[in-house]
């Protein structure tokens, strides 16, 4: 009896060490994000009195075709900013861990690495403002450069035509995103028993099959806590897109943080904006939670 | 996370700035009696309007001693996306530039957040002289529609376009200023012939749509004007005029007119490659004068848009009086010396285009053909103001519809894309 009430208070001991995040999450999560719920349901041009309208913005929204093709969009944005840099990011640690570290010393593999995390430092602006002039179609440097190597003929508008707009604008958010999945896989990495790639080896393993069953399953939780990252991220995509093309061209681009963006501050249609921004807040809220289950799960079974 | 929950949570950051706005406000302040004018605007301290404005706070000071003018340069987007919310805090300034329009200056106005400034005007004379095409913009109705019978600014400045272009280039290639839309269109098919792209055009922004809006205008009259922007009457994007504009602006992207790869194009962009030579005309606002008279290598000029009889312009941005404004006396007495024929003439020669000026003050030649062509528009009621006017968020939308025309998309669906947020902005 008195060690299961001491046991009590000792696990309750913690509590008053939550009060200040719960505080913060309370005031800058919490609070907004009610309120925008709560402006969701309304008309409202920003200033004045909003109107009620119940969820008159929620049946449009269910209607609106831009709506549901900047989701469609979102969808290979989550390819560009999650899905690509993970793979991709998973490959080039395996190599310097594995290759260069081993073959030409941690500081080679070290160099290499900051070089590669370079476009994360970069703010998004600042990357996507050069990344535009570099794609631009007169005297851009990649059609010069296409030119240059007797390519002329692919020379293009990147950003301006449809079919490759959004893949350009894909590009560009590898190029800025792979630094993170790297050095976290990296540091991942550290802890794993050189002695397991050793052995792989020694049994004649090649490099494919030692980063097939002996790096990937040893860096499963940092995959995952990547993925649900870069995903949320992916989802949250605004900058990239709001300096490279705004949407455009012709709606090419949208996405739905963007189009909530157009309807809070082009529109001054603050409801509807609203509607979109708490659409999107539960599919992340919902997504993360599928992630951390499937997170949960899959460390339980390896307990 | 904290993103993504966006909206009210903007607006509470936002607002929660502009209360910290307040409390430096007051301590900058002082005592609120008077001794200081805070004034807000977005224009270059190089352009006309930064060059004359700065001259009426340095005139305001020697003529109010013991105040001092508070000026704060602010971005057109940033007094754009956050006015409602500064001008209904506690931190607004006493006077700001503010834009003109339905969705910008008409709201606020309705809103009851900008002081109704009729009598000023009436009693200091502004209304005098400032011509009745220019006056639309300063005046709403209660439903914040422009054109109504009480001012809520006062515009100091005005602009329209015209075709800039560069005068070596149509030396070389043996090409004469057209008077016409037929010897303008020669002229386009001149340039062409030689391999080169006439119209610099930028389809990311404001450009594109500019080309449509004009050659729109070509084909419509007063009555269609005031139908589409302060509906009096119904706009049928199937008209023929809206019809001729969109088909004929396709047909120009076809014929090489306009480059097709100018879809990704900003205005910016556009506007440098211009100045730099590469093509011969660019048509655009007046806005870009200073900057080419400084930065071009060539010799250039402008002329109006060939047998337009109405073009895109308006009065300019305007002064508006915050509800909240603590010294609004003051801040009247600020717009009166921007209006003073001294500055006027200070705004016309450093390129702007001034209302209130003496003409015969205006002695840089290209300037003085500036505020003459202005002047011939204004007294024929010629000016059509801007396409994206009548409805909130019509900018973005002329934006991605014009992207698609230049991309091949027909005519009739970008013009009913058009229509249809058009439909959904007018007012309820």
């Amino acid at each position: 009896m008195t060690t299961g009430s001491s046991t009590g208070r000792h696990r309750l001991a913690y509590l008053p060490y939550l009060i200040p995040g719960l505080l913060l999450f309370t005031g800058v999560i919490g609070v907004p994000f009610l309120m925008n719920t709560g402006t969701s349901f309304t008309e409202w041009a920003g200033v004045g009195t909003p109107t009620w309208v119940g969820l008159d913005n929620y049946r449009e929204l269910a209607t609106d075709g831009e709506f549901w093709a900047s989701f469609r969009h979102n969808a290979l944005v989550i390819v560009g900013m999650a899905i690509l840099p993970t793979m991709i990011g998973l490959v080039l640690a395996s190599v310097l861990t594995d290759l260069i570290d081993r073959h030409f010393g941690p500081r080679a593999a070290s160099a290499l690495r900051a070089c590669i995390y370079l476009p994360q430092v970069l703010p998004i602006v600042i990357a996507g403002i050069v990344w535009s002039w570099l794609l631009a179609p007169e005297n851009g440097a990649v059609n010069v450069l296409l030119g240059a190597i007797g390519l002329g003929s692919l020379a293009h508008d990147w950003l301006g035509d449809p079919a490759t707009a959004l893949w350009s604008v894909m590009g560009v958010m590898v190029w800025i995103q792979i630094g993170f999945p790297l050095v976290i896989f990296m540091s991942g990495l550290q802890r794993v028993d050189p002695s397991l790639y050793e052995a792989a080896e020694i049994d004649g393993a090649s490099w494919a099959q030692r980063f097939w069953y002996v790096t990937i399953p040893q860096i499963r939780p940092e995959i995952f806590v990547v993925l649900l990252w870069t995903t949320i991220a992916a989802l949250k995509a605004f900058p990239h897109i709001f300096v490279l093309t705004r949407g455009g061209p012709g709606g090419a681009t949208n996405v739905p943080s963007y189009y909530s963006y157009v309807h809070f501050f082009e529109k001054t249609d603050v409801g509807y904006g609203s509607a979109i921004a708490t659409v999107l807040t539960l599919t992340v809220i919902a997504l993360t939670i599928v992630f951390l289950r499937l997170q949960g799960r899959e460390l339980g079974e390896e307990r | 996370m904290i993103k993504r929950v966006t909206g009210a949570a903007l607006l509470a950051v936002l607002a929660a700035g502009s209360q910290t706005l307040v409390a430096c406000g007051r301590s900058d302040n002082g005592e609120p009696g008077g001794k200081e004018l805070r004034v807000w605007h977005y224009e270059a301290p190089e352009s006309g309007m930064g060059v004359a404005w700065n001259e009426a706070i340095k005139e305001f000071e020697a003529t109010h001693p013991g105040v001092k003018v508070k000026l704060e340069l602010k971005g057109f987007e940033q007094i754009q996306k956050t006015a409602p919310m500064i001008v209904n805090s506690n931190s607004a300034p006493d006077v700001m530039e503010y834009n003109k329009g339905n969705a910008t200056a008409g709201l606020l106005s309705k809103q009851g957040l900008l002081e109704e400034i009729t009598p000023e005007v009436k009693k200091r004379g502004w209304d005098k002289l400032l011509s009745p095409s220019v006056q639309v913009v300063a005046k709403y109705d209660d439903k914040g529609i422009m054109g109504g019978d009480k001012w809520y600014g006062v515009p100091t400045y005005a602009e329209y376009l015209q075709v800039y272009y560069n005068k070596d280039l149509f030396k070389k290639h043996d090409v004469q200023v057209p008077t016409t839309f037929d010897e303008f269109t020669k002229v386009l098919d001149a340039f062409v012939a030689k391999g080169i792209t006439p119209l610099a055009n930028g389809g990311a922004e404001y450009m594109a749509q500019q080309y449509v809006y004009q050659l729109a205008l070509d084909k419509a009259d007063e009555p269609w004007v005031n139908a589409f922007q302060r509906y009096t009457g119904k706009t049928d994007f199937t008209d023929p005029a809206w019809t001729y504009a969109a088909t004929t602006f396709a047909d120009w992207v076809t014929k090489g007119y306009i480059a097709k790869s100018s879809v990704s194009t900003k205005g910016e962009d556009a506007g440098v490659a211009f100045m730099s030579g590469k093509f011969p005309m660019m048509f655009s606002g007046n806005w870009w004068f200073g900057r080419v008279a400084k930065e071009a290598k060539f010799d250039w000029d402008t002329f109006v848009w060939p047998g337009a009889k109405m073009t895109l312009g308006s009065g300019g941005n305007l002064w508006v009086v915050p509800k909240g404004s603590k010294n609004k006396q003051l801040a009247y007495d600020f717009i009166d010396i921007t209006l003073q024929k001294k500055i006027q003439n200070i705004l016309g020669n450093a390129g702007g285009v001034p209302v209130a000026a003496d003409s015969s003050a205006i002695t840089e030649p290209r300037a003085k053909k500036l505020v003459d062509g202005f002047n011939t528009f204004a007294q024929s009621n010629g000016l059509a103001y801007y396409p994206d006017w009548p409805a909130p968020g019509f900018y973005d939308q002329w934006v991605s519809q014009t992207q698609k025309l230049m991309n091949g998309d027909s005519p009739q669906s970008v013009l009913s894309g058009l229509q249809k947020t058009y439909d959904s902005g007018l007012p309820k």
